[in-house]
């Protein structure tokens, strides 16, 4: 966790771009649908996890960042005709400045008071997405035009996999140098002490706000690579039980280490899957199941599954 | 020097200082003496700038640094061990100091202050790869100490470092304290074992319910009967 990544740690970054590029001729279009799912929430809940589990802060806005990631990066390629990467670039700087307009207003609330202050902010964003119709088309949603990257047109399952799978990649990449550069240190410390950070002479709003500016950026990142591989949104979207899962999978996974948040994505987001097609009729029953794992995973095993590897392996982080 | 002029500070509507003076020489070593709620960590919360003071003002080397922000103060040389255990578990020992050297982050090279810590507490060196949570209590306290000079302290403000320490603990972290005086880090000191504290100090300040009640040369408080009757035993 001090200096920078081994070349050793970056080679599964070469292998997940390898397989995004091999696998979908192989596999048939589900498993690339559902692939290509599990990373948006991969890079949604390694976004969240930099806010609450290195940072400390009881936040809930995410979605909400990450809609704006979803609707800046779909708008701006069909109002102003701004390509996919520009316009992912300038959604995810969007959903930054927001994020960090937002630090600013509650950065003097903690705990709980955060919790409510940003899940308020979450409600109202989830309510601007619904009412501004002329921009969002309101509660009947929004066609999604297939994004060209680089000339290379997604909007199929397959053709997004590979760019998805590169998209994390470097997310990943970037948050291993993140969490071990000296920021991804002040984080730890404000999360630990605020009162050790700041006589350590670490200025502890700015670091708490970064944390926030960061934590909405991977959010707009994840909202962009929504519109490569979907061809519709609603405000649904990006309502209460999307928070309580993307915030299930980083707790569930481990929170404040890298490998639990991926862990958590793919875990909670193949569930609704099993439950679609191995038992049906208990499709109905998603929101109870999540909760029941989120109570149990906090019961018995509090730093999540990779907090439980890595103590079998001797390991502390 | 270090002057601190009747400094009033509350808690909502409950008084904790009330017009506390106290000054700490360049280079000299200062306790701040009294019973629990006397108002003590409080004196040294304001200095740091972690609390803010209501009424007085706060000069360092003909400075006035009243109402500055935290990272100000430390960036003059003013950095505060708190009470307890405040560290960052979950970082190592080695990563704990580095944060200690957050304000001269520009420099690339924290070598000759690894080695400076290291040489106070060569505990420290032994377990620099291990997760800071996972060290003894007095441990602990050395790598808070060790943590606050990495930032070059010119006054270090000392909150209960004997809290929770073996006697025998508390007397080889007193000498090393004496020995970071030597060699011309101004001290304040916080304690309740108020015979250890005067021990190494040359001045002291006996605070009650958040005034100074007592002020003198340590070695006059030490035979200060009333001193002796209240804080030192019989």
């Amino acid at each position: 966790m001090y200096g920078s990544p081994s070349y050793a740690r970056l080679a599964p970054l070469l292998a997940l771009v390898v397989i995004g590029i091999v696998l979908p001729p192989l596999v048939p279009q589900y498993f690339l649908s559902l692939g290509n799912t599990l990373m948006m929430y991969a890079i949604l809940a390694v976004g969240l996890d930099l806010l609450l589990g290195w940072a400390g802060q009881f936040a809930f806005a995410h979605i909400a960042f990450y809609g704006v990631g979803v609707y800046g990066t779909v708008l701006l390629q069909s109002k102003l005709g701004i390509p996919f990467i520009p316009g992912v670039l300038i959604a995810a700087a969007l959903a930054g400045l927001i994020a960090f307009l937002i630090a600013v207003a509650a950065i003097r609330l903690h705990s709980v008071y955060l919790a409510l202050a940003t899940f308020a902010f979450a409600e109202s964003a989830q309510w601007v997405f619904n009412s501004w119709e002329g921009l969002t088309g309101g509660a009947d949603g929004l066609r999604i035009a297939p994004p060209s990257v680089l000339g290379w047109t997604t909007g199929t399952d397959a053709r997004a996999f590979p760019v998805i799978a590169i998209i994390l990649a470097l997310v990943i990449g970037a948050t291993m140098y993140l969490t071990r550069s000296r920021l991804g240190r002040s984080l730890c410390a404000v999360r630990d002490s605020e009162h050790a950070a700041a006589v350590s002479g670490i200025d502890v709003f700015r670091t708490r706000i970064w944390a926030f500016v960061i934590s909405g950026t991977y959010a707009g990142v994840a909202g962009g690579t929504f519109a490569l591989f979907q061809s519709f949104v609603n405000p649904e979207a990006f309502g209460f039980s999307q928070i309580v899962l993307v915030l299930s999978m980083v707790v569930v996974g481990g929170l404040g280490t890298l490998p639990g948040p991926l862990i958590g994505a793919v875990l909670l987001g193949l569930l609704p899957e099993i439950m679609r097609t191995a038992m049906r009729g208990l499709f109905v029953w998603q929101e109870l199941v999540y909760g029941l794992i989120l109570i149990l995973s906090m019961m018995f095993m509090p730093r999540g599954i990779w907090g439980l590897i890595a103590a079998r392996g001797g390991r502390s982080k | 020097m270090l002057e601190v002029q009747t400094i009033s500070a509350s808690y909502g509507s409950v008084r904790a200082l009330e017009a506390v003076s106290l000054q700490v020489d360049a280079g000299g070593i200062v306790c701040l003496l009294g019973a629990n709620g006397a108002g003590k960590s409080t004196t040294l919360n304001c200095i740091s700038g972690v609390v803010p003071s209501a009424r007085g003002r706060i000069r360092c080397d003909g400075r006035d640094i009243t109402g500055w922000a935290i990272e100000r103060i430390v960036a003059l040389g003013i950095v505060q061990v708190p009470e307890g255990r405040e560290l960052f578990p979950a970082l190592s020992v080695e990563e704990n100091l580095v944060l200690g050297t957050w304000l001269h982050r520009r420099q690339r090279n924290h070598g000759p202050e690894f080695e400076r810590v290291y040489e106070y507490f060569p505990r420290l060196k032994e377990r620099r790869k291990q997760a800071a949570g996972f060290l003894s209590g007095g441990e602990q306290q050395m790598l808070m100490i060790g943590r606050a000079l990495m930032a070059r302290p010119k006054y270090l403000l000392l909150d209960e470092p004997s809290l929770g320490l073996s006697p025998l603990l508390v007397q080889q972290l007193f000498e090393i304290i004496a020995r970071m005086h030597r060699d011309g880090i101004a001290i304040l000191l916080v304690e309740q074992n108020a015979k250890v504290a005067l021990s190494v100090s040359e001045y002291g300040y006996i605070l009650e319910n958040g005034e100074v009640r007592l002020h003198g040369r340590a070695k006059a408080l030490s035979e200060d009967p009333e001193v002796h009757a209240a804080y030192l035993g019989a």
